[in-house]
């Protein structure tokens, strides 16, 4: 019986291909580490027309980070760096100033609403509190009447029902294909 | 003042500066220093440089913006004017304007926030002051001293924080800073520097110090807050490095560069912790030099190792060196600050001086051989700020250093014990033999 053919195998598995390197990989192996772990820069009077060997590993990344789609670096003067910089901190600054105050502000509103609540858990469903209740000789609150309202308030019923109809659009991941409906009117 | 087309929408721009201009004193760009720094309580240097002398500048094809002249350009010197005529007559105007007021609107609008910045910053510095003062000023029972001076500690802490963010955004700060004209007495530029010395330099020095073990031979631990340099005549040594015994022959220069304010002594130790001790079959201490008293502030900051007086030197300093058939010697460098004066408000100096004529008498640390710096530390109360490593290694020149300075044991030769190996180890027939 005649053995089937491998090639086919040969072609898909990663088992059976040779094993051609990358350029990448052939650069990289090609220049192992060859200089000496010191900080200074090889005598440059060594070779003389292209200075110092470019290490082949600096050369592959930079051959793969040339690609079109790779932003420039920004390359300026002196004195338009330094505008840029100056431009780059303002506007740094102009964001640090707004998040703090939002964060500020939601502070705010998150104290303003736990006052509210403490001061409906204090009052009875008749708005005294027990200080109150006692100077004008009502004597103590009954039963449940103390922070009733505070408990009403914190079942939450009905809060939904005058959320506006445009807000029941379903949440999507991405916007609408025709865009913002500006002719829309109630 | 009559513009030409190409630059009519900057003129629009530049006529605003012009009338400014004429009050304000000119500071162009490069000879400017420090210009807005208030915080720190030295008046900022108004001197103004003459603006440079015009030159012809019709035949350069960067700054031609007319175009009768842009013609005769290309006509003449085969040249093509370079970019756009409002460019090129914007450079030929921009040679005089300072830095500050060049006429590009986003960095003009960049400018206002950031001054808007400043000023708020200065405010907070101007109330934080007022703060300080009072606390200061009030009389607290003894039992809460201790709360109020951490309360003005902190206070402090927090003035100098201020300080440093009322000018880093300044550009021309960073300029100054990176042109290295920085003036070490104004806490921006000792942030800036300090920020820079830890991104690289600082990491470089802990590696080299714990990967060579010099910290838990020498001494426990340290935490540089100091920078080093070091340098043997005009050569700079890297920290680390491999020294030639003939160059580190003579005392070194050393740069102590601190980071925070005010004049403090320090003391400078030299330590060889590789001393071979055949006796023990260990090795042993060497100091190699050792001063106290060092006075340094942040604008001070060289000190010539060899170049020291009477009353700071303990131990002068001895050429290190290796000897044949050892590996490498560490030598390491040890940078300790002296400890605090109670009142130091009333004195320039925060630290107290150590009596040097008393330890020469006491004569516990003036032995080379054996010197321990964890015990020196302890009696002296020093704490570590700074570190620096050189080595040195056997070479050509040793036996005449060690020689010149009366080192005897120049040609003595280490060689390692030869073990013989375990008679069931030995190869095949060598034990007949």
């Amino acid at each position: 019986m005649k053995a089937p053919s491998t090639a086919l195998l040969r072609t898909f598995s990663p088992l059976w291909r040779s094993e051609a390197t990358s350029a990448t990989a052939r650069g990289c192996i090609a220049q192992q580490q060859q200089a000496d772990f010191s900080s200074t820069p090889a005598n440059q009077a060594r070779n003389k027309r292209a200075g110092p060997k470019k290490d082949a590993r600096i050369t592959q990344i930079r051959y793969h980070l040339q690609h079109p789609l790779t932003p420039r670096p920004l390359r300026f003067s002196r004195n338009r760096a330094l505008r840029h910089w100056t431009i780059h901190r303002a506007w740094q600054l102009y964001q640090f100033k707004l998040r703090n105050k939002q964060q500020s502000d939601l502070e705010k509103q998150y104290q303003s609403m736990a006052n509210a609540c403490e001061a409906l858990r204090l009052i009875d469903n008749q708005g005294l509190t027990a200080e109150e209740r006692l100077k004008l000789g009502e004597g103590e609150a009954e039963g449940n009447q103390m922070g009733k309202l505070f408990r009403i308030a914190m079942q939450k019923k009905g809060i939904w029902d005058g959320v506006p109809i445009e807000y029941a659009r379903i949440q999507t991941d991405t916007p609408p294909r025709d865009g913002w409906n500006h002719a829309w009117t109630r | 003042m009559a513009f030409e087309k190409g630059a009519r929408p900057l003129a629009r721009c530049l006529q605003c500066t012009k009338h400014e201009r004429a009050a304000l004193p000119i500071r162009t760009f490069t000879t400017s220093r420090a210009a807005l720094l208030e915080t720190t309580n030295d008046p900022a240097s108004t001197e103004t440089a003459p603006p440079p002398a015009r030159q012809p500048m019709s035949m350069n094809p960067e700054l031609v913006s007319r175009p009768s002249q842009e013609r005769r350009v290309v006509a003449e010197t085969g040249k093509q004017p370079v970019a756009s005529r409002r460019r090129r007559y914007m450079l030929k105007q921009t040679q005089n304007i300072p830095f500050e007021q060049l006429p590009f609107q986003c960095f003009q609008e960049a400018r206002k926030v950031l001054q808007e910045d400043r000023k708020e910053k200065l405010e907070q510095i101007r109330v934080q002051r007022e703060r300080m003062e009072r606390l200061q000023a009030q009389n607290v029972a003894p039992q809460d001293e201790g709360r109020k001076n951490h309360r003005l500690k902190s206070m402090r802490e927090s003035l100098d924080h201020l300080k440093i963010l009322a000018d880093i955004n300044d550009p021309m700060v960073k300029k100054t800073f990176e042109d290295k004209q920085g003036d070490m007495n104004k806490p921006i530029y000792r942030h800036l520097a300090d920020k820079k010395w830890r991104s690289y330099k600082r990491q470089v020095l802990m590696q080299r110090i714990t990967q060579m073990n010099v910290v838990p031979d020498v001494l426990p631990a340290v935490d540089p807050v100091v920078s080093t340099s070091l340098m043997f005549g005009r050569r700079n040594v890297q920290h680390g490095e491999i020294v030639d015994s003939r160059v580190s022959e003579i005392a070194p220069f050393l740069e102590i560069q601190p980071y925070d304010q005010g004049e403090r002594l320090y003391t400078v130790a030299v330590v060889d912790p590789d001393v071979p001790n055949v006796k023990k079959d260990g090795f042993d201490y060497r100091c190699h030099y050792l001063a106290s008293n060092v006075r340094i502030s942040p604008t001070e900051t060289m000190v010539r190792l060899g170049d020291l007086s009477e009353k700071q030197v303990i131990l002068p300093w001895l050429a290190p060196y290796s000897q044949k058939g050892l590996p490498y010697q560490r030598l390491a460098i040890f940078i300790m600050e002296q400890p605090k004066l109670e009142s130091a408000a009333d004195s320039a100096c925060r630290s107290q001086e150590i009596d040097v004529a008393k330890i020469k008498e006491a004569g516990r640390y003036t032995k080379r051989h054996g010197f321990i710096l964890r015990s020196f530390n302890t009696t002296q109360d020093l704490k570590p700020v700074g570190a620096d490593l050189f080595r040195t290694v056997y070479d050509e020149g040793t036996a005449g250093v060690m020689e010149r300075a009366g080192v005897i044991g120049g040609d003595i030769e280490f060689k390692r014990k030869k073990i013989e190996p375990l008679p069931y180890k030995k190869l095949p027939g060598s034990r007949y033999r």
